[in-house]
């Protein structure tokens, strides 16, 4: 028998609040995090507007010697962590913390390291290039940053599967625990807003001008968006035994390989994914509630994600959401903060909107839960992360019993 | 019931050779592959040499179409995995490609296309650059690549976890074996040697030869080592379940008896002192496969020819194994491959089983009185090899291992 899996604890730094309560508040308000970009000047590209986290202080969670020392994504990566495990109280103090894990998944990892040594390169030539960036650059800082702040001992895994890394991140988390490897794992994501991958959306005209408006006929993109998502997955044993508050179960994932084009989805792969994700869960499309969609606004993945939902769930109108709408694309870190999101869902019985919502598309015929939270049981929820090159990763969980 | 996993294709592209027979040949020969690097320019910079691919005709391997766009990461990796797939006679297909993946380490594969985008974009103004690189800046673009190219639906799963990458990639393919999440897995490490790359290292103070009256030159172990040199490759493995390899009758180079793996909280870029992460990884690697310590033939250590790193390995090895295992250290020949080090060492070992015998560290001259152990220098040395731990430490804390079997 496979052994039971959940998660107790949430941790988000987000453009929409920072904390579960902050965060969850602010999803079911419909509250936009989208702003005019302000970490790097934009004056030269078509569009203004990120989602970045304007109010995020890393003094509040990392003393300055060790800010200094670090870049933004561990920076948002470790915040989110330290509020996980005081969301779920675990008391790493007196744990033995060897047979703790650290997963996480980013897409640009501490990308503005290299967007400085690149200005610093061609300004003054490449051995000017100073060694501050050079040793926070590295991708695999982001686990490493979290495991050393923490203490953390056990497995330490980095994935860079772009927009579903944070997905991946949990399911190779639930395989361990699975395989009896671990029993405690810190999974998430985390990016830091880029000037780099705002400027190659825009390139490849991606980017919304204003706002990110999932499904709807007249959308024109998505937004760029950062921060980081934490949840602490448990055996059911480790939390029972701690008598710890319990979020959800986590039921199974599935993932696929599009293997058709290195930006744009498909619909075959994506159905798979969904299908996959039901079958290692051992649940039939009719028992999910609520999908967490990938949704991210652009013209094709929407029409793509739906078409591929109507695949796999048939003309059944379900509730399908994009919280992008409100964050943007949180890149690595968006499939673990839609998580978090799921996770509220859930405990608290309602579902959050997708926001700017306006005209109806007839390629989109979904139930998106249009501008305003609904109050409705939750019991299972499907979560969707697709990514750069088709690689898809999708999450069920569902309500603890 | 748990499955096992066994390597039953080979395929790489490296300074030491680009075909497994080649590599193996150059391995037990035992001559050094650097040379001064003419893929950038090194001006003003004290270290010249590396462990860069020549000759390397990517058209001659993939053919000439879908090439345009592709990045020297991930043509070096495809490369690899076409090698791999040959040698393995492993055809997709419409019945299997959904029970196949992908899982690669690679930590710096996209690094050339994102300096190149970034600083495209910076000169020209960000409206200029060309849209086309853009797909290879990321992390999973080498992977993906990979995916399409071969059209594997699996799953495509790309790690980066440094050194350990390699060695990390493997272990996720075996445990997908072990879940059944997958029949067979393209799976492997990729490093890419690049200006930004290098630079990185040279600025970290990594690179051999830096030091005032230093050489440039990769010898794990001896009194003279002081550094790195950097190389680049990819090593591809055909991995899948014993008994589906066993009934279709493949040929099996080697099994995946145990991995284990673990983070030590430190210093930035500095091997803690004290090994305990080594020490433990090699340790929950035994435990994993239900080996004895006494039962490994041969390490092939991490060794990478840093004043730290080897010391530190060796009190690690030593406090493990005792004094008496042999060791080797596959990097004085193929150089630090990054993610794909631990990757070098496993087909190193495969080698090992074939010709059982244990190739020699090269360049090994010097005795250094704090690194003690049974070190195979000078010439390969024959001995029956049935059981070896494969080592792959990252100076930011993670350690990983992995013992492979002889095919029996």
């Amino acid at each position: 028998m496979k052994k039971r899996i959940v998660i107790t604890g949430l941790g988000l730094v987000t453009s929409i609040g920072i904390g579960k309560d902050d965060f969850w508040k602010a999803l079911i308000s419909g509250k936009s995090g989208i702003s005019e970009i302000d970490s790097f000047d934009t004056s030269e590209h078509t569009t203004h507007f990120g989602g970045q986290v304007k109010n995020f202080k890393a003094e509040m969670f990392l003393d300055r010697r060790k800010i200094k020392a670090m870049a933004r994504a561990s920076h948002l990566a470790i915040a989110a962590t330290k509020l996980a495990i005081e969301d779920a109280n675990i008391g790493l103090k007196k744990r033995n913390t060897n047979k703790v894990a650290v997963m996480f998944g980013t897409t640009g990892g501490e990308i503005q390291e290299m967007e400085k040594m690149d200005i610093i390169w061609l300004k003054q030539g490449k051995e000017a290039v100073g060694l501050k960036s050079i040793v926070q650059y590295p991708v695999n800082n982001i686990s490493a940053n979290v495991a050393k702040e923490l203490k953390l001992k056990g497995f330490n895994r980095m994935f860079t599967t772009a927009c579903a890394a944070g997905n991946y991140a949990l399911g190779y988390g639930l395989d361990l625990m699975r395989l009896g490897k671990t029993d405690i794992a810190v999974v998430g994501g985390s990016d830091a807003f880029s000037y780099l991958s705002f400027t190659g959306f825009n390139q490849v005209r991606a980017v919304a001008p204003l706002k990110c408006q999932p499904f709807d006929k007249n959308r024109k993109g998505m937004i760029p968006g950062e921060g980081s998502g934490v949840l602490i997955l448990e055996t059911l044993e480790s939390a029972m035994e701690r008598k710890a508050n319990i979020y959800a179960e986590v039921l199974g994932y599935g993932l696929s390989c599009d293997a058709y084009h290195m930006t744009q989805p498909n619909v075959e792969g994506v159905s798979k994914c969904m299908q996959k994700a039901l079958d290692d869960s051992g649940i039939k499309p009719e028992e999910v509630d609520y999908i967490c969609a990938h949704g991210t606004g652009t013209r094709h993945n929407d029409k793509v994600e739906c078409a591929a939902i109507k695949n796999v769930f048939g003309d059944r109108k379900i509730a399908v959401s994009s919280i992008k709408s409100m964050l943007g694309h949180c890149m690595g870190a968006a499939s673990a903060i839609e998580m978090a999101a799921c996770c509220l869902a859930i405990k608290e019985g309602i579902l959050p909107p997708t926001i700017s919502f306006e005209t109806p598309d007839l390629e989109c015929n979904i139930d998106c839960v249009p501008n305003k939270a609904r109050k409705q049981k939750v019991k299972v929820v499907l979560n969707n992360g697709f990514a750069f090159g088709g690689n898809n990763c999708c999450v069920a969980i569902r309500k603890f019993n | 019931m748990k499955k096992k996993a066994v390597i039953t294709g080979i395929g790489v592209i490296s300074p030491l050779g680009k075909s497994k027979e080649e590599f193996w040949e150059n391995l037990f020969k035992g001559e050094s592959v650097f040379h001064e690097i003419a893929l950038f320019d090194t001006e003003g910079l004290k270290v010249k040499k590396a462990g860069e691919i020549c000759n390397f005709e990517p058209k001659a391997i993939l053919g000439d179409k879908g090439l345009m766009d592709v990045d020297r990461a991930s043509l070096i990796l495809m490369s690899a995995a076409k090698l791999a797939l040959d040698d393995a006679g492993f055809k997709i297909t419409q019945e299997n490609t959904h029970s196949t993946g992908v899982s690669i380490g690679t930590t710096f594969g996209s690094l050339y296309s994102i300096s190149k985008f970034d600083q495209e974009s910076l000169t020209e103004g960000p409206r200029y650059v060309n849209p086309s690189i853009f797909p290879s800046t990321v992390g999973n673009s080498p992977a993906s690549r990979l995916g399409i190219r071969y059209n594997i639906k699996g799953f495509n799963t790309t790690i980066s976890t440094g050194m350990c990458a390699g060695l990390d990639a493997l272990d996720y393919s075996r445990d997908f074996i072990n879940l059944d999440r997958a029949d067979t897995v393209v799976s492997g490490g990729l490093g890419d040697l690049n200006i930004q790359t290098f630079l990185g290292f040279y600025k970290l103070g990594y690179l051999a030869g830096l030091k005032y009256g230093s050489t440039e030159e990769m010898c794990p172990f001896d009194k003279r080592r002081n550094g790195i040199i950097l190389s680049e490759g990819a090593v591809i493995f055909i991995i899948q379940n014993k008994d589906a390899a066993n009934s279709q009758k493949k040929r099996i180079y080697g099994e995946i008896l145990g991995t284990g793996s673990c983070f030590e909280p430190g210093k930035f870029y500095k091997y803690s002192r004290k090994g305990e992460g080594m020490k433990r990884a090699m340790e929950l690697a035994l435990e994993d496969s239900g080996i004895k310590a006494c039962d490994i033939d041969c390490i092939f250590a991490n060794a990478n020819s840093t004043k730290d790193a080897d010391l530190i390995e060796s009190k690690a090895i030593k406090e493990v194994f005792g004094e008496n295992v042999p060791v080797t250290a596959v990097k004085s020949l193929v150089g630090e491959t990054f993610s794909a080090s631990g990757t070098m060492s496993v087909l190193a070992a495969l080698g090992a089983f074939e010709k059982q015998s244990i190739p020699a560290i090269a360049n090994y001259r010097e005795k250094d009185e704090d690194c003690d152990l049974d070190y195979v220098v000078g010439e390969s040395r024959k001995k029956s090899i049935s059981k070896v731990m494969i080592n792959s430490f990252d100076p930011n804390g993670a350690s990983s291992c992995m013992i492979v079997g002889k095919p029996v």
